[in-house]
């Protein structure tokens, strides 16, 4: 048996793996099912960070993953991440760097205080 | 006590480790020890309060390494074969006033200091008080200049553009016993100028001051005292004196001179040699120290350090004006420190005074402040530490002999001495100040007459305060210049415009703290949590620099380093 | 001389929340706002998190709060940017002194609501003794260099506290190549979220050092190190244990203070143990016409419950009448650290009364009571309380018969 803490949500489950079975007891919901499956077999993060851009009253904007990426990929992603100079006014939600390291994610705007008016 | 009987004594206290001379009107104390505060009282014990003769501490101090003292990183050649009329050496409370003083007359004025600022150290390190001198005695040159020091702050303040107020001070006294005593005290003290004391009766005490300790059965009450920013003071001073055509030179720190039959030829800095007519000493802590260089070291410093709290405007009520306490346990016989309403309605509580080799440790331990509240909660029992925001320490430079050196230097002739300052060092200098300035003068005019400065103006415009403006002027400032009305510090309610007119001050210090000092973003109760980042974008947008460059005060004191992204070279 | 039914003081989710509500429910409103921007402190909380119970997702910061602003557009919401209050006062309704770039404006209101969030402790405040260095940071502040100016506040720290912003940071500064070289709490347990203290710290090899606290700083220009040592239970540091750690910067994380000076300029009472304003279940305080939500309140966990106060408010400044209110009071008992509201408006709508409270020990399996004059109005079953997380209760007074000065007792109890 395995003791995780499900990240998932605030409620911070402690969980209980069975690493034979997969069988997940402690969960409040299916998502700490989930959580619990994808830890022992493939555990993913969202990151967060933001790029640098060549707009003064900006200077970086925020980012983050489309999904979840494996966790050991992490600083890689982030290695990326630290490459761009942004120089187009994105909004939210759009795309800064497309299928980031083909890991299937996209590195997305979080904030379209770029394209903000005042 | 004479020396045969002090060197008797010594010798039973310190085992022979320790001897006393007399030597050109000076007691030499020699020998080794290996406790700080064994030197002190040695020294202490061979003093004579107040007197001249000094006595001159060359003890040794073994088993501990005295820090050496702290010099600016920079060197350049900018000061290299200056010649001024005067240089003075300290850009303390003392050192900036003697200046501006000194700018009165037609003369060439550079004032060095070796820190980022003016008042970096026991000038902007203290309480701000200005004191009604009833704690001195007959004497003393402190008690000479306290009472003329103390009736120029109106003038001078007004002149500056300083806020200043008289809000009072308050002694108390728990034993009623006690009142005959202090009535004949106050009547003793007034025969020697301190003409303003009042004895208070409870019922009057309570009135004015209800928040005081309800055990207090009379007060001593001293309408003249008062209170000052004393870096405020300082700086304005150093502005005023820049005006009227003196340089103020920082991060200069002096590091030898040339001295030739009594006289200085030449004082060497780490940003040039400098060809002075006449130095001032006005270095503080370090006063004994370019005394030597001068040649001229007839008196010991033995730094004192003392810590004051700074607490939340919202606390202000306790106290409106000055309040101490006197005859409770462990206050001895002074006021020894006290809870003062600041001009900026903060109280101030401390400070406390415990001697130290260390003239640049300025880190507060946390039993000192302890010990100052367990006293002053005596003085207004509702104090609590609760409302503390900040504290602070300072290092005194009191001589052995507990009083001012305000003299020619008595070998190197054209040297002035402005040591030994201490309590109440703020409150005398607008008038030691004149003295020093004339003393300057009379040594200049050996060489042929000195002329007034006719387009001196005593008139220092100081930076608006938005926040204190009835609202008519506040408009009226806004729409001038639109950066008075972007509020950047919340806490102090300090704008843009403000910060602005700091950078573009007479003497620039563009650093986070050279701006706290000059128009407080920082100073209120989020200590620049919010305002921090804000403050220094905007010296490095003036400065035409990265964020990285930007400094809290000195040299290595960044605050930021690389960008997070985009690194250049990795 | 403009006039406003509803003025909200602060433009961050608990301000934004409040002036949409206050505008659906008719009130014509204005937000104010310091900085140049809405969203308040979320504009630099670029983790993601925010979001889940309301939207039911896991946005970043301006995720959330742009969600907000973009709802504003189009609505008959005035928003002052780059605006301050330096003055408020009552006198039949409500007049503020705006100072602005454009100068000082007189703005009357009907009700206002103090949307003002709440600011971080610092490091004089949990007295760290010491040097005056530069880098020594609240966690918000160096979460503001990094995540808005996009400058490195340091190399190599230790973090102090273990609050939320802090553990945060942690991930943060070490996802920007920084090192975090460890987390010191004075407490036996963690200040922050379960859930942070293993996204943040465990993912990274962080250690978390619990029962351990900073007592010094050292160095002259820039902090050179710290002193670290252990405590006893009263969180007094054991003479003995210290250890100095090379580092250069000390990031703060030790506790959020609702901001409440405008609030006290209307003689607002607040309540000594939220360290907020004191309200009823409409989140009115004790200044009829004065109403307070969000971090202003009290510190809240979850942006979610912000906004939700926020709502609240704002729809009942939109409804303020202006009658003088008949209160019963909401009594919590020791185990709580807080409960908001402090009071019930007798006239008010009390079937859906939201209650937020927190713990103030780490707590098993626990039942909560409220209870109205010794009766029970409703009861919950935990499985465990801890003080980082606060807890939400909804209850429907309405079949309780509630007097003035009646006690709305809530209690804690094993189970």
């Amino acid at each position: 048996m395995r003791e995780l803490v499900c990240i998932v949500c605030p409620n911070g489950c402690t969980l209980s793996v069975d690493e034979q079975t997969l069988a997940v007891t402690g969960n409040k919901c299916r998502k700490g099912v989930d959580f619990a499956v994808a830890e022992l077999t493939c555990p993913t993060r969202t990151i967060c960070s933001t790029v640098k851009t060549v707009f003064p009253e900006a200077p970086v904007l925020p980012v983050r993953v489309s999904k979840e990426i494996p966790k050991d990929k992490i600083f890689d992603v982030m290695a990326e991440i630290n490459k761009v100079i942004l120089d187009k006014r994105l909004s939210r939600g759009e795309t800064v760097i497309g299928n980031v390291l083909g890991l299937g994610a996209d590195v997305i705007a979080t904030s379209s205080v770029l394209v903000k008016k005042s | 006590m004479n020396l045969v009987k002090l060197n008797k004594k010594l010798n039973i206290l310190y085992g022979g480790k320790v001897k006393a001379r007399e030597e050109d009107g000076k007691r030499i104390l020699e020998g080794e020890l290996s406790d700080w505060s064994e030197i002190v009282a040695a020294c202490t014990l061979a003093s004579e309060r107040y007197s001249t003769t000094h006595v001159v501490n060359d003890i040794k101090l073994t088993g501990t390494e005295i820090p050496r003292t702290r010099l600016p990183h920079v060197t350049d050649k900018t000061l290299e074969g200056r010649k001024p009329d005067v240089l003075i050496i300290g850009g303390g409370i003392s050192g900036a006033s003697i200046a501006r003083e000194l700018t009165r007359w037609n003369i060439d004025v550079l004032l060095v200091e070796k820190e980022s600022d003016l008042a970096c150290h026991a000038s902007g390190r203290n309480d701000g008080e200005v004191h009604p001198g009833i704690d001195l005695g007959k004497g003393s040159l402190k008690q000479r200049y306290v009472i003329r020091g103390n009736a120029m702050y109106d003038r001078v303040c007004k002149e500056l553009d300083v806020p200043f107020k008289r809000n009072g001070q308050y002694v108390g006294f728990t034993k009623g016993f006690l009142k005959p005593l202090v009535y004949l005290y106050a009547l003793h003290r007034k025969s020697i100028g301190v003409k303003d004391t009042v004895i208070l009766s409870k019922k009057e005490l309570f009135r004015r001051e209800p928040n005081l300790n309800p055990n207090f059965k009379f007060a001593l009450f001293n309408p003249s005292a008062g209170c000052v920013s004393p870096y405020n003071l300082t700086i304005a001073y150093a502005e005023n004196a820049v005006k009227n055509g003196a340089q103020v030179s920082l991060l200069t720190a002096v590091t030898g001179m040339d001295v030739e039959d009594g006289k200085i030829l030449a004082v060497h800095t780490n940003r040039g040699t400098i060809y002075p007519k006449v130095v001032v000493n006005a270095a503080g802590c370090f006063a004994e120290e370019v005394a030597a260089m001068a040649k001229d070291r007839f008196y010991s410093v033995h730094p004192r350090r003392g810590t004051n709290s700074i607490l939340d405007k919202k606390a202000g009520f306790l106290v409106k004006g000055i309040a101490g306490i006197k005859g409770a346990k462990g206050t001895k016989n002074t006021k020894g420190g006290g809870i003062l309403n600041t001009v900026h309605e903060n109280l101030l509580v401390g400070p406390d005074a415990i001697e130290t080799f260390e003239r640049e440790n300025f880190a507060t331990e946390k039993e000192s402040i302890e010990k100052v509240f367990a006293k002053q909660k005596q003085t207004a029992p509702t104090l609590s530490e609760r409302d503390i925001i900040t504290y602070f320490t300072g290092v005194r430079s009191p001589t052995f002999e507990e009083d001012f050196v305000i003299e020619r230097g008595r070998k190197t002739r054209n040297l002035v001495h402005c040591a030994g300052i201490q309590s109440p060092g703020l409150t005398t200098a607008p008038a030691v100040a004149e003295d020093v300035a004339k003393l300057c003068v009379d040594i200049l005019s050996e060489k042929g007459a000195v002329a007034v400065n006719d387009r001196f103006d005593p008139i220092r415009k100081g930076i608006p305060h938005l926040a204190a403006m009835p609202m008519k002027e506040r408009e009226e400032y806004i729409r001038k210049n639109p950066d008075y009305g972007v509020i950047v510090c919340r806490c102090e309610e300090v704008s843009k415009g403000e910060i602005l007119d700091a950078l573009k001050s007479p003497i620039c210090v563009p650093t986070v703290d050279g701006i706290k000092r000059r128009v407080r973003p920082g100073m209120g109760r989020c200590q620049g949590g919010f305002c921090q980042p804000l403050v220094t974008k905007i010296i490095a947008e003036f400065l035409r620099k990265e964020l990285s460059e930007v400094r809290k005060n000195e040299e290595n004191s960044v605050i930021v380093y690389s960008e997070t992204k985009g690194r250049k070279g990795e | 001389m403009k006039s406003y039914d509803v003025v909200v003081i602060g433009g961050g989710p608990a301000g934004l929340a409040s002036a949409l509500a206050a505008e659906r429910h008719g009130a014509e409103t204005l937000i104010i706002e310091r900085e140049n921007a809405l969203g308040g402190i979320l504009k630099q909380c670029i983790h993601d998190g925010f979001g889940l119970v309301r939207f039911k997702e896991k946005l970043s910061g301006p995720e959330y709060a742009e969600r907000f602003t973009e709802e504003l557009e189009g609505k008959k919401i005035d928003v002052k940017l780059l605006s301050f209050v330096t003055e408020i006062r009552k006198n039949g309704k409500f007049y503020l002194s705006v100072v602005s770039r454009e100068g000082i404006e007189e703005i009357e209101a009907k009700a206002v609501v103090l949307a003002t969030g709440c600011r971080e402790r610092t490091a004089k405040q949990v007295s760290i003794h010491g040097t005056r260095p530069a880098g020594v940071f609240t966690a918000g502040t160096a979460q503001r260099y990094v995540n808005i100016e996009g400058f490195m506040p340091t190399k190599r720290c230790v973090i102090l506290g273990s609050g939320d912003i802090g553990l945060i940071m942690a991930r943060r500064i070490t996802l920007e190549g920084g090192v975090v070289l460890g987390v010191y709490e004075a407490k036996s347990t963690p200040s922050g979220l379960t859930r942070n203290i293993h996204q943040c710290l465990y993912d990274y090899d962080i250690p978390l050092h619990l029962s351990s606290t900073v007592t010094r700083v050292f160095g002259e220009g820039r902090l050179e190190g710290v002193e670290v040592a252990k405590v006893d239970e009263k969180m007094r540091p054991l003479p003995g244990t210290e250890e100095r750690i090379d580092c250069d910067a000390l990031i703060l994380s030790v506790g959020l203070i609702p901001e409440n000076e405008l609030a006290e300029k209307l003689s607002v009472s607040s309540d000594p143990r939220s360290k907020g304003a004191t309200c009823d279940g409409q989140m009115m305080t004790d200044v009829g016409g004065v109403f307070t939500c969000g971090n202003a309140t009290h510190v809240n966990d979850l942006v979610d419950y912000v906004s939700e106060s926020g709502e609240i408010a704002g729809k009942n400044a939109a409804l303020y009448d202006g009658k003088n209110a008949k209160y019963a009071f909401v009594r919590p008992d020791d185990n709580l650290l807080y409960v908001v509201p402090q009071r019930l408006n007798l006239s008010a709508d009390n079937s859906e009364t939201v209650i937020y409270f927190r713990s103030k020990e780490v707590r098993g399996k626990s039942v909560v009571t409220v209870k109205a004059d010794g009766k029970t109005v409703l009861q919950k079953k935990y499985p465990f309380l801890r003080p980082p997380e606060m807890e939400r209760i909804k209850a429907d007074f309405s079949s309780f018969p509630l007097k003035e000065n009646s006690v709305v007792e809530i209690t804690v109890e094993e189970g």
